[in-house]
């Protein structure tokens, strides 16, 4: 380990010659960040820019030969497929309802923990449960303990106030609050370790300030917390969008897109179109589209959220 | 109702509040292990039975079942791809940090940005690349693969972690005459150690626990533990069969819970710094 030096005193780096310099510079660069940018490229930007090419195409993954170019054809199709423009609706109300009761029921749990009880370390962990259990398990967990009809703990409490509940997961439209209520049960943990994070950073002094000056709780929570934590609640939503809108095992290990494609998303709906029916073109034009509107959220939410930020940091 | 007696309740209100969040969080958990312990007869009873006689019946059939070689499959893949996508990504953090790169902002933007990308949009084309290479179902293909998942979390968490180190630390390391990797490697990496125990364990679990990917891409000789469990428990309906889906369960969820209480301080750190 090196000795440190007093920094004040510290002269500047060794004079090289300029060239010599520059080009060493350029080599030190490329090699701590070359290796990863590049690898990046081969996995994730080829392939999408491998999906937006082939959404072009007329292309069955099985008759590779019959493969023609038809441009914006696929998207002409998609506009008129019922079944993929329910897929859009299902994705739209399934992320923002998620991202939603998330969003609040995380910041409450967040604002509730945050003055100090004993056991506060322990109950923050176990908080973070969720989160970390592989989703597959917990969605075969709720799936076969919880909202099993004949012998699940759902049921069975509801027998105790004379509801005799439904079958959850195949009938309509049970099926599509039982995946919302797991993404929501998974996904809380996450907006709750952010926001308590954030919580944790806000200067007290403000706060303080403003129950000297006589706000109640929610005044304060309204007024001052939340109008400070603004940035970090723009950025979760976002985070928030990016998962759900994409989200993939729970809804295919709950219902597998059913009953009667209640819950197919777009992430199912493409997955069936080009991996199970091996439509290659039409089904990357549908992940496209995904894709572009999981993007188009997010510019819009980070304009809105960051321009009032903007306006509001200029006012004060 | 006095002042004094009002917050005694509303703290008491909001204990309780907490500790039903608590149970609910950590119910499903609960329930599985439980039931993993369970007989055929004990494991459907309502109200759960919380004492019984416990049984390592089902674990042994999860044995039987070829289960070891399938956990296999997640260890290598889980510990290759984590093992790769730190060692790129924590020098590339190192380098967005310390060193002037050219477009950092556009090359930052574009790391992020591929975390965006829904991934099916990638599973679709790797699919079939993969085919043509015939690669499908290697550990290798998937470890790779998996770059596109960890990499970007653990560029810009690492980049976030590095600089909360103080440079005062580099100039002192260059006067002694150390070159930029030995700075690196020697004095600003040591210093923000507890940013690799985060982003590890992070990508720890995202990869351990990741379905898509690999349920498209593992074919049949790679398959991790998400894909077998629910291949492997068709017919799981049958109240008959739940302590062996409970026993599995368990298995798969052992590595990554056991793993985050313990260092639980750490997978914190990378959500305060993450959203920040």
């Amino acid at each position: 380990m090196a000795r440190r030096a007093p920094s004040a005193s510290a002269p500047s780096r060794p004079h090289r010659a300029p060239n010599h310099q520059s080009r060493l510079h350029w080599r030190e660069t490329f090699g701590f960040i070359g290796p990863a940018l590049l690898a990046l490229v081969v996995v994730a930007l080829v392939p999408v820019l491998w999906a937006v090419g082939a959404s072009l195409y007329d292309w069955h993954f099985h008759r590779p030969a019959a493969r023609a170019f038809i441009a914006l054809g696929n998207y002409v199709r998609l506009a008129g497929d019922q079944r993929f423009l329910n897929a859009v609706w299902v994705t739209l109300i399934y992320t923002t309802v998620s991202v939603s009761a998330t969003m609040v029921l995380g910041t409450l749990l967040a604002l509730l923990t945050k003055a100090p009880f004993p056991g506060k370390g322990v109950v923050r962990a176990l908080l973070t449960v969720p989160m970390i259990m592989t989703p597959v398990v917990s969605t075969l967990v709720w799936k076969t303990f919880f909202f099993e009809a004949d012998q699940g703990l759902i049921n069975w409490l509801l027998g105790f106030v004379g509801i005799a509940g439904p079958a959850w997961v195949a009938s309509s439209p049970y099926a599509f609050m039982t995946v919302l209520v797991v993404n929501i049960w998974f996904m809380t943990p996450f907006v709750y370790l952010v926001m308590d994070a954030a919580l944790e950073g806000l200067p007290g002094e403000v706060v303080d300030a403003a129950k000297i000056d006589g706000a109640g709780y929610w005044q304060r929570v309204r007024f001052v917390i939340l109008p400070m934590l603004r940035a970090t609640i723009v950025f979760t939503v976002i985070f928030r969008i990016t998962i759900d809108a994409r989200m993939f095992e729970i809804i295919h290990v709950m219902t597998g897109g059913g009953p009667a494609r209640d819950t197919e998303v777009l992430t199912l709906w493409v997955y069936n179109a080009a991996l199970r029916s091996f439509h290659l073109g039409y089904g990357n034009a549908g992940g496209v589209v995904l894709m572009l509107l999981v993007g188009a959220a997010c510019l819009a939410i980070m304009l809105v959220g960051l321009r009032d930020l903007y306006r509001r940091s200029v006012s004060t | 109702m006095s002042g004094r007696t009002r917050r005694r309740l509303a703290e008491a209100a909001r204990l309780l509040a907490i500790a039903l969040a608590v149970f609910l969080a950590v119910l499903p958990l609960l329930w599985v292990l439980l039931a993993s312990f369970k007989l055929p007869a004990d494991v459907a009873q309502l109200p759960p039975r919380l004492l019984f006689s416990p049984t390592l019946q089902n674990y042994r059939q999860v044995l039987d079942a070829g289960f070891a070689s399938f956990f296999r499959n997640s260890v290598i893949v889980t510990l290759g791809a984590v093992a790769l996508s730190v060692g790129l990504g924590v020098p590339a953090a190192y380098g967005f940090s310390r060193l002037k790169v050219p477009a950092a902002r556009a090359l930052l933007l574009f790391v992020l940005s591929m975390r965006f990308v829904p991934y099916i949009v990638f599973a679709v084309p790797l699919f079939v690349m993969l085919v043509r290479l015939r690669l499908v179902g290697t550990h290798g293909a998937l470890i790779v693969v998996y770059i596109l998942i960890n990499l970007p979390l653990v560029v810009w968490l690492m980049k976030s972690f590095f600089d909360d180190v103080p440079t005062d630390i580099d100039d002192a390391a260059a006067v002694d005459g150390a070159n930029r990797f030995q700075s690196f490697a020697l004095v600003v990496l040591p210093s923000a150690a507890a940013g690799v125990a985060c982003v590890t364990i992070l990508s720890f679990i995202f990869t351990w626990n990741e379905y898509l990917l690999a349920l498209v891409l593992s074919g049949r000789a790679a398959q991790t533990l998400p894909v077998v469990l629910t291949r492997f428990l068709g017919g799981m309906e049958d109240p008959v069969r739940w302590g062996l889906l409970s026993a599995s369960s368990v298995v798969v969820l052992a590595p990554v819970v056991v793993v985050t209480l313990l260092v639980h301080r750490h997978v914190r750190a990378g959500f305060g710094g993450g959203a920040n």
